[in-house]
């Protein structure tokens, strides 16, 4: 019942539905009363006049019998619509015309016109009416028969009623149900968008009542873009900015580097360099993330897989021999994705400079692609430390970092790689190398060949 | 910071350095002095670096320029580059790095952008198809091992396919024997160390960046 209420109180179409609805069932109800009353008024009135007609074509001899016979009955076939005409102020002759439902004792005092007479125990309607011939004739109908007509005739005029308002209340519902489509529609549109589309709200087939309302929103979503893009570009624009000092430090240290110094001040110059080297990858990963958040381009060609490792293992080979890790390509088939370059090469990039940063020196880094169906699965495995299931949905938070682990990443990784692939549909999903020793991660993307969103 | 940083380590390496830190002074300074090489930071004070990129070319200077920024966005370096630098260097950068670009710039200035073939610590003579590890003395090769390190060498830390090293040392209509390509860098590790050649399983075979 809360429930109807809330939803009364907040729905346009509950309120709309339920206002309608109680209307035309009041007005029917009133409308039903009404008609009921007039209807039962109407048919006793009928009665009468029927009363006054016999009474008159009894007056004008049309109807004769011999006083003093047995009283002559109408009768229909219905028993009930018995009217019984006699002749009144004969007191002598009422015992012998008692019987079956002849005449009525009926008093004779009664003057003309219309009575409502109770005789043994059961209730009559009587005209008198004084003929022409001075004899007084009452003509009697027994009530019930009365009623019961004048309900028949009054239940006859609320059918169309009961048969209209069930029929109207469906109606309403549809034709509410119909007029807010377009609003439900677009509100599931808007529901199944994307976090970051910001693109305003197509209001062609909207209701003009909605219309501003949808024109005010989009407004918002203006200025919700450009204060994405007034954040996303200050992300930018301070790593930018970072990237002048953290240069002049990196060159001041390598500089030093050329000096004598003492072992010990050699020392805490390495660790000086590594915590710059540090910073320089955090900034070029923040670039790198806010690069791919920022980008809106829709890949063209079918960039070749193979050609992608390619470019990433030039880059990253340095890093695996100075851990001497053995990284590779495992032999398959050469296989074209579509998306933008840039986007597949960070993307693999992020995830092999994971692999070998987590994979202890001496380790393996495998880079694998094959095709199942329309998808495209790019995989990367190491045979380091590997990421616990419990873990495996935080990771992809950006700064998120397993515990326990020293090696130098910037926690970017992941999230960079999430974003690129949410925007190619691709499913990115993480496992152990070695199952049975629960070690080693094996990064698995699957990307769809033709790509639709 | 980064100024003074770069200018000490040019002095180290015997260049002769004048320093200035706004757009304007910089663009007085290269009206009134000639210099072999410009470095523009292009996040200058006073002036965009832009600006004073394009007013030292309109001036008709066509002196060797090098930009360092901190904005990598392809625009950022193709503007720069078609407004007259001759080379582009994004910020971090390595000391190492900026002088190898400067004495490239200064190379092809001087109309001779093809020295001796090189990654740091392996050298290749084009001119008598001598290859040398380090100071050891030189050792001939043949022609296919020289196209091959050659090919290798062009872009040291590249990575080349069999396919790749087969186009380049066969011409069209050769035969080419099976194994031919392991055969040879086998001969050139035989030569010039193990190291020289690196293998990358799955994809072919590179010569390291930095030796």
């Amino acid at each position: 019942m809360d429930g109807l209420k809330k939803r009364l109180s907040t729905s346009v179409q509950y309120r709309l539905s339920f206002a309608l609805t109680a209307t035309i069932i009041a007005v029917a109800v009133v409308a039903g009363v009404f008609s009921f009353l007039s209807a039962f008024d109407e048919a006793h009135d009928l009665q009468d006049d029927m009363l006054h007609q016999i009474a008159s074509l009894v007056d004008q001899q049309r109807l004769t019998w011999a006083p003093g016979a047995d009283a002559p009955r109408t009768e229909d076939a219905d028993d009930d619509t018995t009217i019984t005409i006699q002749v009144l102020g004969a007191r002598g002759n009422f015992a012998g015309k008692m019987h079956g439902r002849g005449a009525l004792p009926l008093p004779d005092a009664l003057e003309d016109g219309l009575h409502t007479l109770t005789i043994a125990d059961e209730s009559y309607r009587v005209l008198v009416k004084t003929i022409a011939t001075g004899t007084r004739i009452a003509v009697s109908q027994e009530t019930d028969a009365r009623d019961e007509m004048a309900y028949n005739s009054a239940w006859r005029t609320l059918l169309p009623f009961l048969i209209l308002v069930p029929v109207l209340l469906l109606i309403i519902s549809q034709l509410v149900r119909k007029m807010f489509r377009p609003i439900t529609d677009l509100s599931r549109q808007i529901d199944a968008r994307a976090e970051s589309s910001l693109e305003p709200i197509h209001d062609g087939h909207l209701p003009t009542e909605v219309r501003p309302f949808v024109l005010a929103i989009n407004r918002l979503l203006v200025r919700v873009a450009e204060s994405v893009n007034v954040q996303r570009r200050f992300v930018a624009d301070a790593a930018h900015e970072l990237r002048s000092p953290l240069t002049a430090l990196s060159l001041q240290a390598q500089r030093m580097e050329h000096l004598e110094m003492s072992s010990a001040a050699r020392e805490r110059l390495r660790i000086l360099q590594k915590g710059i080297e540090r910073g320089r990858n955090l900034l070029n990963q923040l670039l790198s993330l806010s690069k791919v958040q920022a980008a809106t381009e829709m890949p063209g060609a079918p960039v070749l897989v193979r050609g992608i490792y390619r470019a990433v293992l030039e880059d990253l080979m340095p890093m695996a021999k100075a851990k001497r890790i053995d990284l590779g390509v495992v032999e398959g088939p050469d296989t074209t994705v579509c998306a933008t370059e840039l986007d597949l090469f960070t993307l693999v990039k992020n995830l092999v400079d994971n692999a070998i940063r987590y994979t202890p020196d001496g380790g393996r880094v495998d880079l694998a692609t094959h095709v199942a169906g329309a998808i495209v699965v790019v995989q990367v495995s190491d045979t380091g430390p590997g990421i616990p299931p419990q873990e495996r949905e935080r990771v992809f938070d950006p700064f998120y970092r397993v515990l326990g682990n020293d090696a130098l990443g910037s926690g970017l990784g992941l999230a960079i790689v999430k974003t690129i692939a949410h925007r190619m549909g691709a499913q990115v999903t993480l496992d152990n190398t070695d199952p049975s020793t629960q070690t080693g991660l094996t990064v698995t993307v699957c990307i769809p060949t033709s790509h639709s969103s | 910071m980064i100024g003074e940083a770069v200018q000490d380590a040019l002095k180290e390496a015997a260049y002769a350095v004048d320093w200035v830190s706004d757009g304007l002074a910089a663009l007085s300074a290269t009206d009134t002095q000639r210099y072999d090489l410009i470095l523009l930071d292009l996040g200058l004070p006073g002036k965009d670096g832009q600006d004073v990129l394009r007013a030292i070319r309109a001036h008709g200077n066509p002196v060797p320029l090098v930009i360092l920024t901190a904005r990598d966005a392809l625009g950022d370096r193709l503007r720069g580059l078609d407004g007259g630098a001759d080379d582009y260097l994004v910020k971090p950068f390595e000391m190492d790095e900026l002088l190898a670009r400067m004495r490239a710039v200064l190379r092809r200035k001087e109309g001779n952008a093809a020295p001796v073939l090189g990654n740091g610590v392996l050298t290749l003579d084009p001119e008598t198809r001598e290859a040398a590890v380090g100071d050891c003395s030189p050792v001939r090769l043949t022609g296919r091992e020289f196209a091959l390190l050659r090919a290798l060498l062009a872009r040291p830390g590249a990575i080349l396919s069999r396919a790749d090293l087969e186009d380049r040392i066969y011409g069209w209509g050769e035969e080419v024997e099976s194994n031919a390509i392991e055969y040879i860098i086998h001969a050139l590790r035989k030569k010039l160390g193990n190291d020289v050649i690196e293998n990358v399983r799955g994809l072919g075979w590179m010569v390291s960046k930095s030796g």
